[in-house]
């Protein structure tokens, strides 16, 4: 039955709204603003989950989200942290990690055998024999496991936003406040970002003074004043999971990452409370002090009836006074400290006649049939660790830590800092922060209010000084008055164990310190060899106790000792926040409409979208593109060649640098004539090709593969820097639009342009090159034959790409002029005996290999590669690019990549292949030895089904080597 | 006046063919076809309100052109055109028109929103006419028909943009007249801010081939503030009024 503290009590939570979910089936009343976990506790339901390897009871911990011992089973969110789900009308919650039932699991039978699963279980037992551990691997992942993933979920909206800021201040407790509001009045512009649902951090909850309204009070008159400044804004529910550099901070709120620039940051993580190790320190009922203290303000809960505080600080005592102001019997404070020095907080505790055990330790918890804690076996300390023989039992169904702190040092580490710690006085420190990086509140080992807030304000004076804001220094470093509330050693070994350092992992002490037995002394090793700090906690609870555990069965001092290397993310981070809204650009021709319209089959080459081939009625597809292939061939048609990278150079070194650039000559090219242009690199390797086409006598206009065009562009521009040579170099990629209108009647289609282009052969020869306007288009027509057949390739601008489009469909309708994708054109030019750089070439393809020597000009003072290629000339080439026929057409075609063998030996591939329309034939092209390079050499491929077919090494081209058709 | 097919233009945006699958209605503004507005779905959009707040619109196929080279700066300032002292920044001219410095030997020229201005037009015909190229060292660039052109204005837009952009865009940190080369979505685009009135605006030219792609990342980013697509009406009445 739900029962709650009364008003004001409960500061999360709206009484007025009542809220029913199901957890493990059963109905669970609750309230608006209520997590799973603590409308759960209001229910004195405490069983949550199971642990990861021996299946142990678990519930709250910390109630701040930041233990493992709270993940549960969502329909569509494993592994969610029950004390930080809201809960939602009709919300179905499930335990996570059981056999049978959450109450009675039967995988808790393995916690029996745990002496027989040491640490290292696995690389001892499954080592050998080979394979045995893919046999086992699928039952014990069965066994120990996290939450299950929702297959047929639903993908949620991700996206991520830029955020810029002067100052950022992580954590919203009183540092983070008094910061960020000190930073504001100087001018700044602040984030100020809080995990939790409202700001104020410890304030909301801990007890600062005697009467328990300080914190209060401060928390009002801070949020006051920041409401006051429209110059803070403030994120709430968020949570900033990592550093980097220049202070990029990832912050996640919802189902958004912000990437959050700051000029300057301010850390107030504040500190996270540390367990105390005894035997069956996880039962559900052992709770952290400051959780008991979060579920009595913030949601109005009971912790228990009868509670036992574990402390070594006076915070302790303020967690009693909370707990008895809230009428929860104190059944005893056990103190670990022999002599305390108490605060007023501790004495108005002793005033109240509670009972406390000083020099006490709480040595051992025991279950009752509810799995959750019923008493506690205290005992008197001997010496740091060890207790006497006997002790007391006292009932109980809550016991309270308060032992000590570490700092939340997550970030202040990724930023660079060092952390270190004092053995004496039980403290971590964090120094050498960068200096856009400055530390305030319990991170930086302050704990006093009055200290916290002043040394806050100091972190923003340095700021708004550094940011020039303000002039005056920043003052004295503050140094805490009030006595560590660390007790050096809350650690308690029990002959049964169970005595958890890592609660994610189960790791008990003996683990820890088997770990070093077996040779494992540095903590960076124990912590890979035991999965200490390897679960989704991340180490928050266990860090410390293990370097501590290290640090004693090492001989060193924990400063020695270390901790473990906290990486991003600080808190689980889902994927989704990584993938959502990713960006992939898309590039399309100014006539992709009309594509679409025609019935294109849209291929992607790159970021561009080109036609494969074009869809005719029920076709099927090979047919189409073989249709398409016989119509340029016999007619005419027109290709969408806009995505051939198109690249402006202008100047009166334009000649020069071509000549240096590519392999062939340009010097004498006659203005309107286009030449081949073969791209090599410094290692004499085939990297592109176009055609340079010279508009007058300083202005040339390059095209270059599709794939290739930017690579191109980028490297004249490298080249450039280095010669120095005056002309400009500009990529037109986009700014045109082109056109190839191939086959014998595309003469005939131009003529019915109106043009000021003359189209007749005498006039316009192949490869020359002419501008002019056609039907009023700017146009730059270049004459070519790519496909084999009479072609001229007009580029205009792109903005007027559909228009010349439609005009050239009208132009040739009475000639059946028909659209061609990109399938065909590989048909048509393989044919031809054309490669295409990078299908028909590799990473070794050199300008010989690939039957491109003509390409070259051996007589420049200096080309890029001519060096290379001319060393590479003094030897026999070791393959030779050739074509290939296959007269059996029953033959299984072979595809690209498919091996020329000799026997079993691997002596070449297959590069392009496919049945030609024209001839009825297989044709190919295929890198063989050069003893099989001869024409009528009989070559063996290999099919990948195994499958072999002999070919027939063939002279290139397939087709019209004479090249006639061209000159029609 | 409103034209009932934007396709008897030769020149087209690459967004043509949206705009008439959403109802736009076209108009010419010189020689160049544009939206004028478009025709509510369902219920009316107050386009000019729109503007105010977040709304995009394409100005592709308005006159726009660029010039680099060492000497690109002086000619253009011998054809009598102010260009701004330092780059990465835009001064409108006495015509209208806007010149965004983009490096020292780089300057991006844009015609207003009337296409009253007639600086594009002269200095195209000039520049080709006299072989610039060779005596002064100064290249004309085809700003017209590399880049597409698209306007987001209103008080959101801001916020809006720092969904797809790193570079800071609010409009106190990125003043009037300020020019980002940076990246939206992934694509390189020129970000010019250049206010109609009161009213944040900021001019966004990408390359043209990805110019739908961009555009519906726009419009995908400014659902979340209500933000929607506008013709030049709406863009030119925020003028007006002032």
């Amino acid at each position: 039955m739900t029962k709650r503290l009364p008003h004001p009590y409960g500061r999360l939570i709206d009484r007025t709204k009542k809220i029913q979910f199901s957890f493990e089936g059963k109905i669970v009343d609750g309230l608006a603003g209520d997590t799973v976990a603590t409308a759960l506790l209001a229910n004195n339901e405490w069983l949550l989950s199971r642990s990861f390897k021996y299946h142990r009871p678990r519930g709250v911990l910390t109630l701040a989200g930041q233990d493992a011992n709270t993940m549960i089973q969502l329909p569509s969110n494993p592994n969610a942290l029950a004390d930080k789900e809201l809960i939602t009308e009709g919300l179905e919650a499930k335990g996570q990690n059981y056999s049978g039932t959450l109450e009675k699991d039967r995988g808790s039978i393995l916690g029996l055998f745990s002496r027989f699963l040491p640490v290292g279980f696995y690389y001892k037992a499954f080592f050998r024999p080979r394979g045995i551990w893919e046999k086992w691997a699928a039952v014990i992942r069965k066994k120990a496991g996290l939450g299950v993933i929702d297959q047929n979920i639903s993908p949620s909206y991700y996206d991520k936003q830029y955020k810029f800021f002067d100052v950022v201040v992580v954590g919203g407790g009183p540092a983070g406040m008094q910061a960020a509001l000190d930073s504001a009045v100087d001018g700044c512009e602040v984030l100020l970002i809080d995990e939790n649902p409202i700001l104020g951090g410890s304030l909301n909850y801990s007890r600062f003074d005697v009467e328990g309204c300080q914190g209060q009070l401060i928390r009002q008159e801070l949020i006051s004043a920041i409401e006051a400044k429209n110059n803070i804004s403030v994120m709430t529910d968020a949570v900033c999971n990592g550093w980097f550099a220049d202070n990029w901070l990832p912050v996640v709120a919802g189902n958004r990452l912000f990437k959050v620039r700051a000029a300057q940051t301010i850390l107030c993580t504040g500190s996270l409370e540390q367990p105390a190790l005894f035997h069956n320190n996880d039962l559900p009922g052992v709770i952290m002090g400051s959780a008991a203290q979060r579920m009595i303000h913030l949601y109005g809960v009971y912790p228990g009836s009868a509670a036992v505080i574990l402390t070594g600080n006076n915070d302790g005592y303020g967690v009693a006074l909370d707990l008895h102001d809230a009428g929860i019997a104190i059944k005893a404070i056990v103190d670990l400290r022999d002599k305390p020095i108490y605060d007023a907080i501790a004495e108005k505790a002793i005033d109240l006649g509670l009972t406390v055990k000083t020099g006490y330790a709480v040595y051992a918890a025991h279950h009752k049939r509810t799995r959750s804690v019923k008493s506690v076996d205290i005992r008197k300390i001997i010496r740091p660790g060890v207790c006497e023989e006997i002790g007391d039992i006292i009932d109980c169904d809550v016991v309270c830590m308060s032992v000590g702190y570490a700092p939340a040092y997550q970030l202040a580490c990724q930023a660079g800092a060092q952390l270190s710690y004092n053995d004496t006085s039980a403290i971590f420190t964090l120094k050498h922060c960068p200096s856009n990086l400055q530390l305030a509140g319990s991170v930086n080992s302050l704990w006093d209010l009055d200290e916290v807030r002043s040394e806050a304000s100091r972190a923003a004076r340095i700021v708004t000084k550094s940011l020039g804001f303000i002039s005056e220094t920043e003052g004295e470093i503050i140094s805490s008055a009030k006595p560590s509330p660390n007790h050096p050693w809350p650690i308690f070994s029990h002959p049964k164990g169970k005595e958890f350092v890592d609660f994610d992992e189960d790791l008990t002490i003996s683990d820890i310190i088997n770990a070093t037995s077996d040779g494992y002394e540095h903590i960076q090793l124990v912590k890979r060899y035991s999965t200490c700090g390897m679960g989704p906690s991340q180490g928050r609870h266990s860090a410390l106790a293990a370097a501590r555990i290290v640090a004693w069965a090492t001989n060193r001092s924990v400063a020695e000792t270390g901790v473990t290397t906290a990486r991003p993310p600080f808190s689980a981070e889902k994927l989704g926040l990584s993938a959502g809204r990713s960006f992939y650009p898309k590039r399309l021709t100014n006539m992709h409409t009309r594509h679409i319209d025609a019935g294109a089959e849209m291929l992607q080459a790159g970021a561009w979208f080109r036609p494969a081939f074009y869809h005719q009625g029920k076709l099927d597809n090979q047919s189409c593109i073989n249709n398409e292939v016989d119509n340029i061939r016999n007619n005419v048609g027109l290709v969408d060649v806009s995505t051939l990278g198109g690249i402006d150079l202008r100047g009166p070194d334009v000649a020069e640098f071509l000549e240096r650039f590519y392999t062939f000559r340009f010097k004498k090219q006659p203005v309107g004539r286009a030449r081949y242009a073969l791209l090599t690199n410094e290692a004499g390797i085939v990297i592109d090709d176009g055609v340079a086409c010279r508009l007058s006598e300083f202005h040339y206009y390059i095209t270059a593969t599709t794939g290739g065009a930017d690579r191109v562009y980028q490297s004249m521009l490298k080249w450039n820097s280095q010669w120095r040579l005056d002309l400009d170099i500009s990529n037109v990629t986009s700014a045109y639009c082109g056109i190839n209108i191939a086959g014998p009647n595309a003469r005939h289609v131009l003529t019915k342009l109106q043009s000021d282009i003359d189209f007749s052969s005498d006039a316009f020869p192949y490869m020359g090159v002419r501008t002019g306007v056609i039907s009023n288009i700017p146009a730059r027509v270049i004459r070519v034959g790519f496909v084999g057949e009479i072609g001229y390739e007009i580029h205009v601008p792109q903005l007027v790409g559909e228009a010349l489009w439609d005009l050239v469909i009208e132009a040739g309708h009475e000639f059946g002029i028909q659209p061609f994708g990109i399938e065909a054109q590989r048909i048509l030019r393989l044919e031809k005996g054309h490669i295409i750089i990078g299908q028909d070439t590799d990473a070794m393809s050199n300008p010989n290999e690939i039957q491109m020597g003509w390409a070259v000009s051996r007589d420049k003072p200096f080309f890029v590669g001519g060096r290379t290629i001319s060393e590479l000339e003094r030897k026999p080439p070791l393959r030779k690019l050739v074509g290939f026929l296959i007269d059996d057409l029953n033959s299984p075609m072979p595809q690209e990549s498919h091996l020329v063998l000799d026997g079993t030996k691997m002596t070449g591939r297959v590069t392009s292949c496919n049945y030609s329309p024209t001839l009825k034939k297989i044709i190919g092209l295929a890198y063989v030895p050069l003893e099989k390079a001869e024409s009528g050499s009989t070559i063996v491929i290999k099919s990948s089904e195994d499958y072999s077919v002999e070919a027939t090494v063939t002279e290139l081209p397939f087709y019209d080597p004479k090249s006639l058709r061209q000159e029609l | 006046m409103s034209i009932a097919d934007p396709t008897t233009s030769a020149r087209r945006s690459p967004l043509t063919h949206w705009h008439k699958n959403n109802r736009a209605i076209f108009t010419m503004i010189g020689s160049s076809s544009v939206v004028e507005s478009y025709e509510p779905k369902d219920g009316s959009i107050d386009e000019q309100r729109q503007a105010k707040e977040l709304a995009i619109c394409d100005l592709s196929t308005l006159p726009r052109t660029g010039f680099k080279g060492q000497g690109a700066s002086m000619w253009l300032g011998e054809q009598g055109l102010h260009l701004p002292s330092s780059s990465n920044s835009a001064v409108i001219q006495s015509s209208g028109s806007l010149i965004a410095k983009l490096s020292d030997q780089e300057a991006l020229i844009l015609s207003d929103i009337f296409a009253l201005s007639n600086d594009v037009g002269n200095l195209v015909n000039r520049s080709t006419s006299d072989h610039r190229e060779l005596t002064q060292q100064t290249y004309i660039l085809p700003r017209g028909d590399s880049h597409c052109w698209f306007t987001v204005t209103g008080s959101k837009a801001s916020e809006m943009f720092s969904k797809i952009c790193a570079v800071d865009l609010r409009t106190h940190k990125f003043l009037l007249g300020s020019v980002a080369q940076t990246s939206l979505a992934r694509v390189s685009s020129v970000i010019i801010r250049h206010d109609f009135g009161d009213t944040p605006c900021f001019y966004v030219l990408s390359d043209i081939s990805s110019a739908e792609f961009l555009w519906d990342c726009l419009l995908d980013a400014m659902y979340e503030y209500n933000g929607v697509n506008i013709g030049i009406n709406a863009l030119q009445s925020l003028i007006d009024k002032h």
